[in-house]
C-alpha cells in the first residue's frame, strides 16, 4: 500500500512524463505503421513520406523533450539527493537515452525521405525498435520490479 | 513482482495502447484533413484501423487490470474518482465509435470516388471536414487525457 501514497507535489510532473511517453509511443508507432504502408503503395509513397516527417517533427521531438522533462522533474521530487535510486530508473534511462540516438537517425532518414519523395526501409524498421523499446521502459517503469 | 504491480504494469500497457492508438489516429486524420485525391483518403483511414486495433486491445486491458486494481489496491468502486473515470470511459468510447463509423461510411464514399477516376470532391472534402465527426473523434480523445489526470491525481482518494 505504500506504493500508492504519493505526495501531490508530485502529480503534475508525473502527468506530464506519461502524457509525453504515451504520445511519443504513438507518434513513433505511426512512423512505423506508415512507413511499413509504403512498402505496399507506390503510388502514396511521396504522401506517406511527408506524412512521416511530420509526425517526426510535430510529434515525436516535443514529445519526447515532455517525456524527459516530466522524468527530470519527478526524480528530481522523488529521489533529490541521487542515491539508492532502483534499477527502474536506470531502465528508463538506457530507453530513453537510446532510443533518443535511434529517433534522431530517424529523423534524419525521415526527412531525406520526405525530400526524395520514398520512404526509405530504416525508418519503419528504427521506429519499431524504438517502440519495443518504449514497452519494456513503460512496463519496468509501472511494475517497478 | 508481486500480483499489484503486474496488474499496475498491464494497465499502464492497456492505458498506452488505447491512447498511443489514438495518438496514431489523430496524426493520419489530421493528415487526411488536407488531402483531396480519394485514394490518398482510402489509405490514410484505412491505416487508422491500425490505431482502431491499438485502440480496442488497450481499452479491454485498462478497463480489465483497472477493475482488478481497484480491489488490489484497496479503493473502492464506489469511490468518486473511480466513478468519474468509468463513465467517462464509456463516454469516450461511445464518441470515439460513433466518431470512428462516420469515418467508415466516408472511406466507403472515398473508395467508390478512387475507383470512378479519382477526382477531388468537394461532397468527400465536406465529410472528411465533418464537425460532427471531428468533434466525436477529437472529444473522445480530451476525454481520455482527463481520465490521465484522474488516475494520476485521484481526487478524494
Amino acid at each position: 500500500m505504500l506504493a500508492l501514497i504519493r505526495p501531490d507535489g508530485w502529480n503534475l510532473p508525473l502527468f506530464l512524463h506519461v502524457f509525453g511517453a504515451i504520445v511519443v509511443f504513438g507518434a513513433t508507432a505511426t512512423l512505423a505503421v506508415t512507413g511499413f504502408a509504403s512498402r505496399r503503395n507506390d503510388a502514396h509513397n511521396a504522401l506517406l513520406a511527408r506524412t512521416i516527417a511530420r509526425a517526426f517533427i510535430l510529434g515525436v521531438l516535443p514529445s519526447w523533450i515532455l517525456m524527459r522533462i516530466g522524468a527530470e522533474w519527478i526524480r528530481g521530487k522523488e529521489f533529490p539527493s541521487g542515491a539508492d535510486e532502483p534499477g527502474w530508473i536506470g531502465v528508463g534511462y538506457v530507453v530513453s537515452d537510446g532510443t533518443a540516438v535511434l529517433l534522431i537517425v530517424t529523423g534524419i532518414l525521415a526527412g531525406l525521405s520526405a525530400r526524395r519523395g520514398r520512404v526509405m526501409l530504416a525508418v519503419p524498421i528504427l521506429a519499431t525498435i524504438c517502440v519495443l523499446g518504449y514497452a519494456v521502459a513503460w512496463f519496468a517503469m509501472s511494475g517497478k520490479p | 513482482m508481486d500480483l499489484y504491480q503486474w496488474l499496475l504494469a498491464l494497465h499502464v500497457t492497456g492505458a498506452f495502447l488505447l491512447m498511443g492508438g489514438g495518438v496514431i489516429a489523430a496524426i493520419l486524420n489530421l493528415t487526411a484533413l488536407g488531402r483531396e485525391r480519394p485514394s490518398e483518403i482510402v489509405l490514410l483511414f484505412g491505416l487508422i484501423r491500425v490505431a482502431v486495433a491499438s485502440i480496442l486491445i488497450g481499452s479491454l486491458l485498462a478497463l480489465l487490470f483497472g477493475l482488478w486494481l481497484v480491489h488490489e489496491a484497496g479503493y473502492g468502486y464506489g469511490d468518486g474518482w473511480v466513478v468519474t473515470a468509468l463513465v467517462l470511459f464509456v463516454l469516450g468510447n461511445a464518441m470515439g465509435g460513433a466518431g470512428g463509423r462516420r469515418d467508415e461510411r466516408t472511406a466507403v464514399f472515398a473508395r467508390e470516388l478512387a475507383a470512378a477516376g479519382d477526382a477531388p470532391s468537394e461532397e468527400l472534402r465536406a465529410r472528411v471536414h465533418d464537425p460532427v465527426s471531428l468533434a466525436l473523434s477529437y472529444g473522445s480523445g480530451l476525454i481520455l487525457i482527463a481520465i490521465l489526470a484522474l488516475m494520476i491525481w485521484k481526487p478524494g482518494a
